[in-house]
């Protein structure tokens, strides 16, 4: 505290000051003047002592000492006889000046103290409520740039300073965030932060190691270690920070350091979850794809050799069987690899649907068309009625949702089972289904079929492990429609899946008029 | 070999592809022309005078729109283009850019050979053998002269712009139209990216001349391309 009131200039410097103090002492004068003919001097030199504390109290300790000897020099020159001399004809009056001097320096220095532990406690008062402020603004976010903007309003509030946190990132190498202030990039000032960073220890302006930045830079130390370095650069006029404000500043370091350094185990956290997920989803994508390619492999590659090796010892029906096989087993190999490809097209977060309005059967005719020899006889109902309005769809990915859908219900279902595809308007959206009468669903499993690569424990849900149903969650879900898959009454599965419908298509023009011809 | 037997000239970088084709059309009365590379492509195309040409959209020297480019600059030769799915922007592209039809890898020999008749089918009658005013394929008939179409007998009334539409499919019956051909052809080239009219014409179209329109028998959608009305009956 000590250095504190050193550093302390809270009235105006100056001779002002004085010249109030002296302005009293002359005031006194002309008061004791007044009662100089009716009082004895021991109460004169009362006046002037309340003029001295009045001066101590208003304009603080040089001022009172000025009045205490302008008083007693006024007291002796004017009414210690001799009158008009300094000479002291009783020694008492010696006394009298040496009590007065000390009861100034003794009232200065109090009420020099006092009002010291006044401006301590204000400043006390201010301190505890920004840092009050503070927590409570880091408290309320988990965002490290919320609390970085938090803390700078804080700080450049309360110090008048432009300040810059640089944190740590995944390498243990300052990464500057959000900077707002150009000091922030200069590579002279990046050096000092780093070499703050690496020593945890203040340096920078106001300190006594690298003085010639412009920012005073302190170590965010949290729990665990170093997190950043925060730097405050005060305009180049100003003068250093004071040791209270200094204080002021270090405590604001050290709730900032904690507070990101809880922030950053939380995206650590989460960074090493995503890790996790994405190990879990490359395992499953390595099974399912050595799995559902080394199968339809095997099978191709045996029929081949069989073919190659002993065509003549196999008749007919035999070859034919081996053929069908190995055409069959590659179409499902491509039904993979494009299931593959658009399930990382739909990842690529940049997927960009081409959505036109249209009828919705004009995608039922292309699905069924695509599928045309697998279907073969198989009985298909189509429901759609008439008055199903156009609808914003991306034509290419709708089509895949329901060649997925029907797929699976070809594979999943006994040949002679029909299947439906329906559409019916629903306000604001489409709900298309694809209905089967096949052995159903796996109680329990309704929503985790749609995972990618789910493998289900029954035989019914096994082969071929869908990515065609992740696929058609995945556009579904671009489109802002929902599917799902349920049991239906009466036996077989239904998949439903809705499309988004709002507004609707621009009017078409007339054509051009007719050139060839007349109507 | 018979020199009747129409030349097929294929640009294929990949070898295992022109050697399922080296296999698959002789078997089936085609003459098979190779080329690796699309500079060699032209150049087969320009001294060897095949009737038809499977361009691989994919090949190391020259993108297949340039071929196309170079080709179309002094030859009619129907183009065939190989793309692989998903890459439906790639086939538009090429078939604005001259292409006749496009096939999807991979593809089975049936679809080739469909699409291979198609082309050599078009190719004559551009080349002067008369085209048939009438067009049948199965139930449906459509006379291009009287303006006359008719589904199973019964005659069927379609809008000028219905006709119009049918008219154009019907003089590429067999070979994929895209959007905007079709929309250049009937509304103008002002009218290219608006999909919508023509799908409003289509549905109408297919409403008139289809007895299940979400399971068309004449009138295909080939999403993101285009538009296919089936062969004529032969």
């Amino acid at each position: 505290m000590g250095r504190m009131s050193r550093d302390r200039r809270p009235d105006p410097v100056g001779w002002p000051r004085y010249a109030w103090g002296a302005g009293l002492v002359a005031l006194c004068t002309g008061i004791t003047g007044i009662m100089f003919p009716r009082f004895e001097l021991s109460d004169l030199i009362m006046v002037y002592l309340v003029g001295v504390v009045v001066v101590a109290i208003r304009w603080g300790r040089g001022p009172s000492i000025l009045a205490a000897v302008l008083s007693v020099a006024a007291f002796d020159f004017l009414f210690v006889p001799p009158h008009l001399t300094f000479a002291v004809s009783d020694t008492r009056y010696l006394v009298t000046f040496a009590v007065m001097l000390m009861v100034a320096v003794l009232i200065s220095t109090l009420t020099v103290r006092i009002k010291e532990q006044a401006e301590i406690a204000r400043q006390r008062e201010q301190r505890t409520s920004a840092l009050y402020s503070l927590s409570r603004a880091l408290a309320s976010t988990r965002n490290l740039d919320a609390m970085i903007a938090a803390v700078r309003r804080h700080v450049e509030e309360v110090l008048e300073g432009d300040l810059e946190v640089f944190l740590v990132d995944e390498r243990g190498r300052l990464e500057i965030r959000a900077a707002a202030h150009p000091f922030a990039r200069d590579p002279k000032e990046t050096a000092v932060a780093q070499w703050v960073h690496e020593h945890s220890e203040p340096a920078g302006r106001g300190t006594s190691t690298l003085v010639g930045a412009q920012a005073l830079h302190l170590p965010l130390v949290g729990s665990r270690g170093p997190v950043g370095v925060l730097a405050l650069r005060l305009e180049p006029d100003r003068p250093a920070l004071r040791t209270d404000q200094l204080h002021l500043l270090e405590t604001f370091a050290s709730q900032t350091a904690l507070a990101l350094e809880r922030a950053l185990l939380a995206r650590e956290a989460h960074r090493e979850r995503l890790a996790v997920e994405g190990e879990k989803f490359r395992n499953a994508l390595l099974s399912a794809v050595s799995h559902d390619l080394r199968t339809p492999l095997a099978a191709i590659a045996g029929a081949a050799s069989s073919l190659a090796q002993s065509d003549d010892r196999l008749d007919a029906s035999a070859r034919k069987e081996l053929v069908l096989t190995i055409h069959e087993e590659a179409e499902r190999m491509n039904r993979l690899a494009g299931n593959l490809l658009d399930m990382a097209r739909l990842q690529a977060s940049s997927v960009v649907l081409h959505r036109e309005w249209q009828p919705l059967e004009e995608v039922f005719g292309a699905a069924l068309h695509e599928l045309e020899s697998r279907l073969g006889q198989r009985e298909v109902v189509l429901g759609v009625p008439d008055s199903l309005p156009p609808v914003p769809i991306d034509e290419v990915l709708v089509e895949r949702v329901l060649v997925n859908l029907l797929e699976n219900a070809l594979r999943y279902t006994p040949a002679g089972s029909p299947i439906e595809l329906r559409a019916s308007a629903a306000p604001g959206e489409i709900v298309v289904e694809v209905l089967d009468r096949g052995p159903g669903l796996v109680p329990g499993e309704e929503e985790r079929i749609f995972e990618k690569f789910f493998r289900g424990e029954s035989a019914r849900s096994r082969r071929g492990a869908g990515l065609g149903l992740a696929v058609s969650r995945a556009i579904v879900e671009a489109h802002g429609g929902t599917i799902r898959a349920e049991n239906r009454a009466g036996g077989g599965a239904a998949f439903r899946f809705t499309l988004p419908v709002t507004g609707g298509p621009p009017e078409p023009p007339e054509p051009l008029t007719e050139t060839g011809g007349g109507r | 070999m018979n020199a009747d037997e129409p030349t097929v000239l294929v640009i294929e970088d990949d070898p295992q592809i022109r050697r399922f084709l080296r296999a698959a059309l002789p078997a089936h009365g085609y003459r098979l022309l190779e080329a690796e590379t699309g500079g060699d492509g032209v150049t087969q195309a320009a001294t060897r005078t095949p009737q038809v040409v499977l361009l691989d959209l994919g090949l190391p020297d020259l993108d297949g729109l340039e071929v196309i480019r170079r080709l179309r600059e002094w030859s009619a030769v129907p183009v065939i283009v190989l793309s692989a799915r998903g890459l439906e922007r790639d086939k538009v592209a090429a078939l604005d850019a001259g292409a006749d039809d496009y096939l999807t890898k991979p593809f089975g020999v049936e679809e080739l050979l469909a699409r291979l008749r198609v082309a050599l089918r078009h190719a004559a009658i551009v080349g002067g053998s008369q085209a048939s005013a009438v067009f049948v394929a199965e139930d449906l008939e459509v006379d291009l002269g009287s303006r006359r179409v008719r589904v199973g007998g019964r005659e069927v009334h379609l809008t000028p712009t219905e006709f119009k539409l049918l008219a154009l499919l019907v003089r590429h019956a067999g070979k994929v139209v895209t959007h905007r051909q079709l929309l250049v052809e009937v509304w103008g080239p002002g009218a290219v990216g608006n999909t919508h009219y023509l799908r409003v014409q289509m549905h109408g179209l297919r409403h008139k001349l289809e007895d299940t329109p979400a399971r068309p028998r004449y009138l295909t959608t080939e999403p993101g391309v285009g538009y296919r009305l089936r062969e004529p009956s032969a």
